[in-house]
């Protein structure tokens, strides 16, 4: 009776301190923010911080609960997302269709892919004097520069999947009849995929750093305007609000990335279980 | 030539008169074929004929040429001198399939859909009875990736049987597996070829897997025949058994002497060089 006791006091024992050491894990992580948040508030209501200079943390949820009610949030950060989309669409497309032709043909290889390379090791925002002349400081000129921005990665990414698709895998599909599109569709374009994702989730990060430029220099809605225009108010918490919004977009676009890795590569040993 | 092949056959017939299927078999004639890679010679007027039906084995060392001979039979090598005839008719190029020594499963297709590689969906049922048949019906809908290596190879011998091949030539597919599963996919190779009659072509560098397989051996050497052995067993072979052993003894000393005299012929050089 009394062993029972005790083996049920120690079965107890040890699954709060399986639990304690579950939480333990989990909560580690935010340790070092949550702190960092207090010490920030801490000082800011100490006035220890100016808010001319940085708001409090409870200023800039304020200010972005403002901002979404009144929905002026809403239609910059829609403005913002469209440009990032289109601009990745176009760069991103071009790269995909121009990386898969290198990848596959020798002729484009030496026709392009030298070109494309002397191009690509101008830093793109050295263009931004040559793009304002020639788009103006409208929507093009934003799209031109994120385009810009997604298409080597992607097309970096496409031309060196192709290359590096498993021989083997090529043989035997030909031994198998495979050739031309079908060999393509079965073998060369599953097989350059996990480089092509990779070339994608480079080309988000780039994505959103192109857009805070362009909206930067010049715009009249986004998320880089408003940015900018708080500053000429010194609205130190909208400005903060606007940059932690780009760090929210970013981790959506990566997220959704990662989500689609998951999906498309599901065959991949990477996302298998082990049995 | 022919006649040489058609009273072979017959002859293998009246040796194997129990019941074995020879309808789907092709016969290959590989005359006079030589093949060098940049100027470094692998097959040399080579010669072998091999009958409808039959299980041929080549050994050799590495690099002797063994696996080029069978790319080139399946188109993946081109022959600089020489023909490699499949079947009467030139022009009728009957259905090859070769099997490698890694599986080559598209890893992104599931197990059924490697099967039915360049097959249509109609061809779904068959692939699965063949799946049966090399007892992986249940992995059917499971990735690559989740299979053991012995597993994969199994699919693979699927994969090329689907297309119900006239000739199957097999590229060491076995040399990567534990010995355990390696009897295991011998006796699944020499059942199914036993019951589907196709011509079978292995090439391996194991002496008692060519012996347990084959109804040849073929010894290859620097782009040679040197030995050509026709195995008399009664299948399933006994790999125990006294002319068993005493063939295996035969081919491996003949393996090793060539060795010893390229051993010898270098120390000779060694020591004429050394008097000088």
């Amino acid at each position: 009776m009394k062993g029972r006791v005790m083996a049920d006091f120690h079965r107890a024992a040890v699954w709060s301190r399986n639990n304690l050491r579950k939480i333990g894990e989990r909560a580690l992580p935010w340790l070092a923010p949550v702190a960092l948040l207090v010490v920030w508030q801490l000082a800011s209501s100490s006035g220890r911080l100016p808010s001319r200079f940085l708001p409090s943390p409870r200023a800039i949820v304020k200010s972005f609960i403002e901002l979404s009610v009144s929905g002026e949030l809403w239609t910059h950060v829609r403005v913002s997302t469209m440009r990032a989309l289109s601009g990745l669409a176009v760069g991103g497309g071009l790269g995909l269709i121009l990386g898969l032709l290198t990848g596959s043909f020798r002729w484009a290889e030496m026709l392009l892919d030298t070109t494309l390379q002397m191009i690509r090791n101008i830093p793109a925002l050295a263009l931004i004097p040559l793009v304002i002349l020639w788009f103006g400081i409208d929507e093009s000129a934003k799209v031109f520069l994120v385009a810009l921005g997604v298409f080597f990665p992607i097309y970096i990414n496409t031309f060196h999947g192709i290359q590096s698709v498993d021989h083997g895998l090529l043989e035997m599909g030909r031994t198998y009849g495979l050739s031309g599109w079908a060999l393509y569709r079965e073998v060369i374009l599953p097989g350059a995929l996990p480089s092509i994702l990779v070339g994608v989730r480079f080309s988000l990060g780039f994505m959103w750093v192109m857009l805070i430029v362009a909206e930067t220099i010049s715009a009249r809605s986004g998320i880089g305007y408003m940015t900018m225009n708080a500053r000429d108010f010194m609205q130190t918490d909208v400005m903060v609000v606007g940059i932690l919004l780009y760090a929210l977009l970013g981790k959506a676009a990566d997220l959704l990335s990662k989500g689609l890795e998951r999906h498309w590569l599901r065959w991949h040993w990477a996302y298998q279980q082990v049995r | 030539m022919s006649t040489v092949l058609a009273l072979r056959e017959t002859l293998m017939r009246q040796i194997l008169a129990d019941g074995r299927q020879y309808s789907r078999g092709v016969a290959v004639t590989i005359e006079d074929v030589s093949i060098a890679f940049d100027g470094r010679t692998v097959l040399e007027h080579f010669n072998v004929e091999i009958a409808a039906g039959e299980f041929v084995a080549i050994v050799g060392r590495s690099g002797c040429g063994k696996s080029t001979l069978l790319r080139s039979i399946v188109g993946l090598e081109t022959p600089q001198k020489g023909t490699i005839s499949l079947g009467t008719s030139k022009h009728v190029r009957p259905d090859v399939r070769i099997m490698f020594q890694d599986s080559r499963l598209l890893p992104w297709k599931r197990i059924l859909q490697n099967v039915t590689l360049g097959l249509g969906a109609t061809f779904v049922p068959h692939a699965e009875k063949v799946l049966a048949q090399v007892g992986l019906a249940d992995r059917a809908h499971d990735w690559p990736a989740t299979l053991s290596g012995g597993q994969r190879q199994r699919v693979a011998l699927a994969r090329a049987l689907v297309h119900d091949p006239s000739l199957l030539l097999l590229d060491e597919p076995l040399g990567a597996l534990d010995a355990l599963t390696r009897i295991e996919m011998q006796e699944l190779i020499e059942d199914l070829w036993w019951n589907r009659g196709f011509t079978a072509f292995l090439v391996t560098h194991d002496v008692a897997e060519a012996i347990t397989l084959a109804d040849r051996v073929i010894l290859i050497e620097s782009g040679r025949v040197v030995l050509d052995e026709f195995v008399d067993l009664p299948r399933p072979r006994a790999r125990g058994s006294v002319r068993f052993a005493a063939l295996e003894d035969r081919i491996l000393q003949r393996v090793l002497q060539h060795r010893a005299m390229a051993i010898d012929a270098r120390g000779a050089r060694a020591s004429t060089e050394e008097n000088r």
